[in-house]
């Protein structure tokens, strides 16, 4: 069973094996992507959270997702992160990531507009990646919409491409190869941080 | 699980009057594990898809509280802090009496009060309560007195479920999650 349980209009369905796939247009969107958005819980995390006796919260985070913001940065892809609330650890995964823009809204679309605005790019150039009911908005604006495995059956039923690996265990490593292998940037990416570390 | 199979329409219809929701830490919001490390520092997880279902019941109007009675530290305080949730109960002895005490503060009787168990301790509770929830991994007795038994398994989306379950019985979901996907939520 996945981990989310849920009812589709209170028929109760189990959401594990879904016939939802990746469309098969979603080599020609990736093709278009300049910007990349990333929700953070259930994309770079696995949705777990963990308070210390002293009531500290940590979260789990992949070091693959580390290699996929490099490798899009290194193809001059821009990946910014889009949550609800940034907290102290989101801005220090993302200083690790080096993601510069970090927004934490839960007004995802306005936000969505006013990147397009500063940065003159249209709806179809932007990739995002989403698992949430609350992502569903943004994801249906955008050119390329991505949910990880393990995302909730409304995220998963508007996404163009469904990711192998579920949230927190390399979502954005694989997204990565996925888009700079449509966009042929992939080889020499590779070849580049082999010399140069990341 | 056949054995614990519920009435579905019946449970619907128990959600239809539901205006509080009540649960303990452990076992709901946690798989009932902890950490320990070398130096006896404890580590508690949560999920944080379930903060989305008590966010939604809490703008819909259906109040939350934890009856917190396990908890060995105070990560059930952070928990509902970090949710603002200000109805956190902690180290409740008297898990049923301080429900009661509940009912009379909101004025609710207790067909109102959705009530999650988790241990044999919370069965009489079970009982008294309009809507009785059993987490998928939770003991058999806990099973047999509950009116819906959900998919999740406690800390692993059973509370989200149910929060699901309740705003879609009382039909007021779909709205709800139009609003914060276009909007976001406050």
């Amino acid at each position: 069973m996945g981990r989310r349980g849920s009812q589709d209009g209170l028929q109760i369905v189990r959401i594990e094996e879904t016939t939802m796939t990746t469309r098969a247009d979603a080599i020609e969107r990736a093709k278009k992507v300049k910007f990349v958005i990333l929700d953070i819980h259930g994309v770079l995390t696995d949705l777990t959270l963990y308070y210390t006796d002293d009531g500290k919260k940590s979260e789990i985070y992949s070091l693959h997702d580390r290699l996929g913001c490099a490798a899009l940065k290194e193809a001059g892809i821009e990946a910014a992160f889009l949550t609800s609330k940034i907290t102290r650890i989101d801005q220090y995964i993302g200083s690790i990531y080096k993601i510069d823009r970090l927004y934490g809204t839960s007004a995802k679309i306005s936000q969505l507009d006013e990147i397009e605005k500063e940065l003159g790019l249209t709806d179809e150039e932007f990739c995002y990646v989403g698992d949430e009911i609350i992502d569903t908005g943004i994801m249906k604006r955008v050119g390329f919409a991505v949910a990880p495995a393990d995302a909730t059956a409304e995220a998963k039923a508007v996404a163009d491409y469904i990711t192998k690996t579920p949230g927190g265990r390399g979502v954005v490593r694989e997204l990565a190869e996925f888009i700079l292998k449509a966009q042929g940037k992939w080889d020499a990416v590779v070849e580049k941080l082999s010399k140069t570390g990341y | 699980m056949t054995s614990f199979e519920k009435d579905l329409e019946k449970a619907i219809e128990k959600a239809k009057k539901v205006k509080l929701v009540a649960h303990d830490v452990h076992g709901v919001l946690t798989n009932n594990t902890f950490f320990c490390d070398i130096e006896g520092r404890r580590k508690y997880s949560f999920l944080h898809q379930d903060g989305f279902g008590h966010l939604s019941l809490k703008r819909l109007g259906i109040e939350v509280a934890f009856l917190d009675t396990t908890s060995i530290d105070n990560e059930g305080l952070y928990r509902a802090q970090e949710l603002k949730l200000e109805k956190c109960y902690h180290k409740v002895r008297d898990k049923m009496t301080k429900l009661e005490e509940l009912e009379q503060e909101l004025g609710i009787s207790p067909e109102n009060v959705c009530y999650v168990g988790c241990d044999v301790t919370d069965i009489n509770i079970m009982k008294r309560v309009g809507l009785a929830i059993a987490p998928a991994d939770v003991i058999d007795e806990v099973k047999r007195v509950a009116d819906y038994v959900t998919i999740a398994p406690g800390g692993r989306g059973a509370i989200r479920e149910l929060c699901e379950f309740i705003l879609k019985a009382q039909g007021r979901w779909e709205n709800w999650v139009e609003e914060v996907a276009k909007m976001g939520y406050k």
